[in-house]
C-alpha cells in the first residue's frame, strides 16, 4: 500500500477513535507504512511432473518442483519510524509451492501418502505465511558513523569475488550488523559487518556442519562472516575500493570435558589415565572446520571522457580442517564446492571502455581475466551477477566460485557458469544507432586448471561430470539425459584445453509500423581440450553453432509480442567417454522456436512464454536420443 | 511506377535496411552530421542534496556521487537530439536491467524539461508527477525528455497511467546507453523540434524506483530520515521538491550555483495537516 493509501486508511480508523483517544490512536496507526505484492505463475509441460518450479533442491527432496502447476504468493512489507533517525521493518511472505489444487493442506502431515485429507503434503503447500526479514536503521550520533543497520541484508556492499549479492529470492534471509560511514567524503568511506553464516550452504559439503559425517554435535551458532570494505576518490574520476572478508566455520572441541558429548567427560582416556591439560573450566573451546579469506583491490577510471578503465585484483585463501570437513571429493563423487585442502590463489582482471570509436554510438571494449586455479570464494555471488563481458559458454552469466546456484530456477531463467582458472581476453565492441544494434565479441581463453594426473579423487571437485558441451536447455542434476558438463566443474584429471568463442549479434529496427524489430545472434565456439597428453585418443573437440532470429512487435502501450527459434548444432568429436572404454563421437541439432509476450499496464505486469524444444542427439556410444518439449511459463505480478 | 506495387512501409524498410547494412559493413565510417548544434551545461559537484539537506538512501547500490550532476550536452545533429549527462560516479547496474528489458543501468532517472516558446505562461507549469516541483511563470515547458534505465513499454505505461494531461510532451528516448560516468539518450528530433536560441533548459536528476507509488512517474520518494531506498533529509508528505540535483544559475559549474539550487529548492512549505497540502517549489530555467 502506498503511503498515500495507508495514511488514508490510518486517517479514517484515527477518526473512529477520535472521540476516545485521538491523538494517540492516531500516532499508532500513521507510523505504519506498508507494501505488497502477489505473485502467481503457471508452468505447465508435456510430462507427469506436478509443481511449480522447474529447478529445485538437487540434494534433498522435496515436494513443490515439477512443470505442471500454477501457484502465487503474498508479501507484506512493514516499515515504521522508531524515532528521528531510526527506522524498523519486517517481510512477511507466503511460503511458495503450493498449487490452487491445493484448497484444504494445512501443513500437517498425517498420512505417508497423498490423499484427500488436506494432511498429507505438509508445510510447502500450506501457503503459511513466514517472517522473510527484519531491520533496524539507525542514524546515530557517533563520529565517522552515518548508520548502522542489524538485520536483514542483500549483502550487496561487497563485491561477486568476496561476499556475493545474494540472489533475489534471498534478499531478506542474510542477518548481520553492519556499520557504514564515511569519515571523509571523498578520501574514506568504509563499510563493515559481521554476517551470520548461512548454515545451508557457506561451507564444505554446502554446510557448517550439520549433516558432515565428521561431526557428531554440529556447532552453527558462532559461525560468522566478516566483511570491510574501503572506498577512497583520490583524485577526480579515480575511485578505489578495497575488500576484505573472512568466513569461519567453527565446531566445538570434543576432547574438551566442558562440551556437550565430549569424549573426555572426567578427563581420563580408556585406561583411566588423566588426559594432559584436561581440566574443567566451565568453557568449550572451539576449532575452524573451514575458513576462507577474499581480498580484492580495485581501481576505476572515469575521469576521461574518451573511455572508462577498471582493474581488480584479488587473493583468497581457503583452509579445511580434515579431522572436522568429511572429504566430499572423495566421498561424494566429486559434488563439493571447494578444493579439498589448504589454497591459496588470486586473480586478475582489467577492463578498458573506449566510447565512441569513430564515430557515435560505437564502443570498443578490451578485458583481460586471469583467475587463478586456486581461487576459492565460498560467499562470492552464486547467480544474478557477472564478473566478464564474455557472453561465455552458457549465456547467462560468469562467477568466480564454485559454490553457484543453478538450482531453485524455471527452465527460462539463465544459467551461471564458474571461471575459476580461465586465463583469457575478450574484445567486445557495440553499435548502437537508430537502425541497427550490433554486438561483436571474440574471446580467446585458456585455462589455469590445465594439468595432467590431477587429483580429482581426493583434493579437486569433477562435479562428476567434466565432459561435454552443456545442454542448459534440458538440465537435470543427476545426468540421466546426458546434459553435458557441469557448469561448475572446471577441474580435470587430464586437461589441456583452450576455446574461442566468437559471437554476433544484432537487432535491426525496422520502423515498421508501432516498431518491429528483428534480432539475430550467431555464436560459434570452439572447445579444444586433448585431455590425456600421451595419446591422441581421447582429444576432445567441440565446434558448438548456437543461431537465434526473433521478431518482436509492440501490438500496443504496454504489450510486447515477440517469436521466433533458437537453432544449436554442435559437433563433438569424443563428447564423453573413458579412457578404457574409449569415446564417442556426437553430434546434436536443437531446435526451439518461442513465443513472447509481455503485458504490463497500471502495475498488472504479465508474461507470456511458450517454447517446444527439438533435440536429436547422435551419440556414437550409445543410443540416440530425441526430445519434444513442449512447455510454457506465465508470471502474474502486481505490487502497491 | 514499381513503387506503386509495394506499400509505404515496404520502402521505409527498405531504406533503414540499406542504413543497417551500411553500419553493419563500415560503422567507422558513419559521418557525422557537419550541421550538429551542441549546447552544454554545467554543474558543480558536491551538490547532490537538494535544497542541501537531502542524503542518499542507504543501501549499498547508491553510490556517493550517483546523483551528482556535473555536465549536460544537447546536441542536434540530424533527425535526431541526443542528451549526454555525466555524473559524478560511474554509472552501474547493480539491479541487473538487461533482466526486466532496461537499458544498462539502474538507479538513476533524470527529466530534461525544455521550454521551447519562451512565453510566460504558455506550457506545464507541474513537473512530472513524483518530483514534486512547479516552473516559474516564465519557465513553463513544452518538452520534458526522459532519461530511465526502464524499457519504453514500462515507461509508456506508466506515462499513460500516471501522466496522462502532458503524456504527448514526456518524450521517450529511441535508445539510451552508458559510458562511464554519462548516460547517452538520444531522442527522435521530430518529437521535440529543432533547438534554438531562447530555449531553456532544465535537467532535474531523480532515482528510478521499479515499485514506485500511485502517483510517481518512477521517482523515488524522498522521506524526513532516509531508508534502504528512500532519499532522507525531505519530508514526509509530498510538498518538498523530490529532486537530487538540477542545473542552478548560469549553469556553468560555479560554486555559487550550489546554493542558487538550495535556495530555489528550499522555498517550499508543508502542511501538516494534508499530504499534498503545502507549497512546492519553483524553478526556474536556464537559457543559452
Amino acid at each position: 500500500m502506498s503511503r498515500l493509501g495507508l495514511r488514508t486508511l490510518a486517517a479514517c480508523a484515527a477518526l473512529s477513535l477520535l472521540a476516545a483517544a485521538p491523538e494517540a490512536a492516531r500516532a499508532e496507526l500513521v507510523n505504519f507504512d506498508l507494501s505488497g505484492g502477489i505473485y502467481t505463475k503457471w508452468l505447465y509441460r508435456n510430462n507427469d511432473s506436478q509443481g511449480v518450479l522447474s529447478y529445485g533442491n538437487p540434494f534433498w527432496p522435496d515436494n513443490l518442483s515439477g512443470d505442471n502447476g500454477v501457484g502465487s504468493e503474498f508479501e507484506l512489507g512493514i516499515k515504521g519510524r522508531v524515532g528521528e533517525n531510526v527506522e524498523a521493518g519486517a517481510r512477511l511472505q507466503s511460503r511458495f509451492g503450493s498449487l490452487w489444487q491445493d484448497w484444504w493442506e494445512n501443513g500437517d502431515i498425517s498420512y505417508d501418502d497423498v490423499n484427500t485429507s488436506g494432511e498429507s503434503l505438509g508445510m510447502n503447500h500450506a501457503q503459511y505465511i513466514k517472517l522473510r526479514g527484519y531491520y533496524i536503521r539507525a542514524s546515530l550520533p557517533i563520529p565517522w558513523v552515518d548508520s548502522i543497520l542489524v538485520g536483514s541484508s542483500d549483502f550487496g556492499m561487497f563485491n561477486e569475488w568476496t561476499i556475493g549479492k545474494v540472489r533475489y529470492i534471498d534478499r531478506d534471509n542474510g542477518k548481520g550488523v553492519f556499520v557504514q560511514g564515511s569519515p571523509h567524503a571523498d578520501y574514506f568511506r568504509y563499510h563493515t559487518a559481521i554476517i551470520a553464516l548461512p548454515k545451508l550452504w557457506v561451507g564444505p559439503g554446502w554446510s557448517t556442519g550439520i549433516g558432515d559425517p565428521n561431526i557428531r554435535n554440529p556447532f552453527w551458532a558462532r559461525d560468522l562472516a566478516y566483511g570491510l570494505r574501503f572506498d577512497s576518490d583520490p583524485i577526480d574520476g579515480l575511485r578505489l575500493t578495497s575488500v576484505t572478508t573472512v568466513t569461519r566455520d567453527s565446531e566445538i572441541d570434543l576432547s574438551d570435558p566442558d562440551a556437550v558429548g565430549t569424549i573426555y567427560p572426567t578427563c581420563k582416556d580408556d585406561l583411566g589415565n588423566p588426559v594432559p591439560g584436561c581440566e574443567k573450566d566451565g568453557a568449550v573451546d572451539t576449532y575452524t572446520r573451514y575458513s576462507n579469506t577474499v581480498a580484492t583491490l580495485e581501481a576505476q577510471y572515469d575521469g576521461w571522457d574518451g573511455g572508462s578503465f577498471n582493474v581488480i585484483g584479488g587473493y583468497s585463501y581457503s583452509t579445511v580442517d580434515p579431522s572436522l570437513a568429511a572429504n566430499g571429493v572423495a566421498l561424494n563423487e566429486g559434488v563439493f564446492p571447494i578444493p579439498f585442502g589448504d589454497f591459496h590463489g588470486g586473480f586478475v582482471k582489467a577492463r578498458a571502455e573506449f566510447f565512441d570509436v569513430g564515430t557515435s554510438g560505437l564502443g570498443l571494449t578490451v578485458e583481460y581475466f586471469n583467475v587463478g586455479e586456486h581461487f576459492v570464494s565460498i560467499f562470492g555471488a552464486r547467480r544474478e551477477a557477472d564478473v566478464l563481458i564474455t557472453d561465455g559458454f552458457v549465456g547467462g552469466g560468469q562467477l568466480p566460485s564454485l559454490n553457484l546456484a543453478n538450482e531453485f530456477v524455471d527452465f527460462d531463467d539463465l544459467w551461471y557458469e564458474s571461471i575459476v582458472g580461465w586465463h583469457g581476453a575478450t574484445a567486445l565492441l557495440e553499435y548502437q544507432g537508430s537502425v541497427l544494434d550490433l554486438m561483436v565479441e571474440q574471446t580467446a581463453l585458456t585455462y589455469n586448471t590445465n594439468a595432467q594426473y590431477r587429483d580429482v579423487d581426493e583434493v579437486y571437485p569433477t562435479f562428476l561430470h567434466s565432459d561435454g558441451f552443456t545442454d542448459t536447455d534440458l538440465y537435470d542434476y543427476a545426468n540421466v539425459l546426458d546434459r553435458g558438463r557441469d557448469p561448475r566443474s572446471v577441474y580435470r584429471r587430464h586437461q589441456d584445453r583452450w576455446s574461442s568463442i566468437t559471437m554476433l549479434q544484432t537487432v535491426f529496427h525496422t520502423g515498421v509500423g508501432r516498431g518491429l524489430d528483428i534480432g539475430l545472434k550467431a555464436k560459434f565456439i570452439v572447445d579444444s581440450d586433448t585431455r590425456q597428453e600421451v595419446t591422441g585418443e581421447d582429444d576432445y573437440l567441440g565446434l558448438i553453432t548456437h543461431g537465434k532470429l526473433w521478431l518482436s512487435y509492440p501490438f500496443v502501450d504496454g504489450l510486447s509480442f515477440a517469436i521466433g527459434s533458437v537453432v544449436d548444432y554442435w559437433l563433438e568429436d569424443n563428447r564423453r567417454g573413458t579412457p578404457e572404454q574409449g569415446y564417442g563421437d556426437d553430434t546434436t541439432t536443437k531446435v526451439k522456436p518461442y513465443v513472447d509476450l509481455r503485458y504490463a499496464y497500471q502495475g498488472f505486469e504479465f508474461r507470456y512464454y511458450l517454447e517446444y524444444v527439438y533435440k536429436d542427439a547422435e551419440r556414437e556410444r550409445d543410443d540416440d536420443r530425441n526430445f519434444h518439449v513442449i512447455r510454457s511459463k506465465a508470471e502474474l505480478k502486481v505490487a502497491w | 511506377m514499381v513503387s506503386r506495387f509495394f506499400p509505404r512501409s515496404f520502402h521505409r524498410l527498405a531504406s533503414r535496411a540499406t542504413l543497417a547494412g551500411a553500419a553493419l559493413l563500415s560503422p567507422l565510417a558513419l559521418p557525422s552530421d557537419a550541421s550538429a548544434e551542441t549546447i552544454t551545461f554545467k554543474d558543480p559537484k558536491g551538490d547532490d542534496n537538494g535544497p542541501g539537506t537531502y542524503v542518499y538512501p542507504s543501501n549499498a547500490a547508491y553510490k556517493p556521487g550517483s546523483f551528482d550532476l556535473t555536465d549536460v550536452t544537447i546536441e542536434s545533429a540530424g533527425s535526431e537530439i541526443t542528451v549526454s549527462a555525466t555524473l559524478a560516479a560511474p554509472i552501474e547496474d547493480p539491479w541487473g536491467s538487461k533482466g526486466w528489458e532496461g537499458n544498462g543501468f539502474s538507479v538513476q532517472m533524470l527529466f530534461v524539461f525544455i521550454d521551447t516558446d519562451g512565453k510566460a505562461g504558455s506550457g506545464h507549469k507541474g513537473g512530472a508527477p513524483g518530483l514534486n516541483v512547479k516552473f516559474a511563470e516564465d519557465s513553463r515547458w513544452e518538452k520534458c525528455l526522459l532519461i530511465s534505465p526502464q524499457g519504453s513499454r514500462r515507461l509508456q505505461t506508466e506515462i499513460d497511467s500516471k501522466a496522462k494531461s502532458m503524456a504527448k510532451d514526456l518524450v521517450i528516448p529511441k535508445r539510451v546507453r552508458v559510458q562511464g560516468r554519462k548516460l547517452v539518450a538520444t531522442y527522435d528530433a521530430a518529437a521535440i523540434g529543432a533547438p534554438a536560441k531562447g530555449w531553456g533548459f532544465q535537467v532535474l536528476v531523480q532515482s528510478n524506483e521499479g515499485f514506485p507509488g500511485k502517483s510517481d512517474l518512477l521517482t523515488r520518494p524522498i522521506n524526513e530520515i532516509k531508508g534502504e531506498h528512500r532519499f532522507g533529509g525531505g519530508h514526509d508528505f509530498n510538498c518538498d521538491p523530490h529532486v537530487i540535483d538540477m542545473l542552478a544559475g548560469g549553469a556553468v559549474g560555479d560554486g555559487s550555483e550550489k546554493e542558487a539550487q538550495h535556495k530555489a529548492l528550499k522555498a517550499y512549505s508543508c502542511n501538516d495537516d494534508d499530504e499534498n497540502g503545502g507549497k512546492q517549489a519553483e524553478i526556474g530555467m536556464v537559457r543559452r
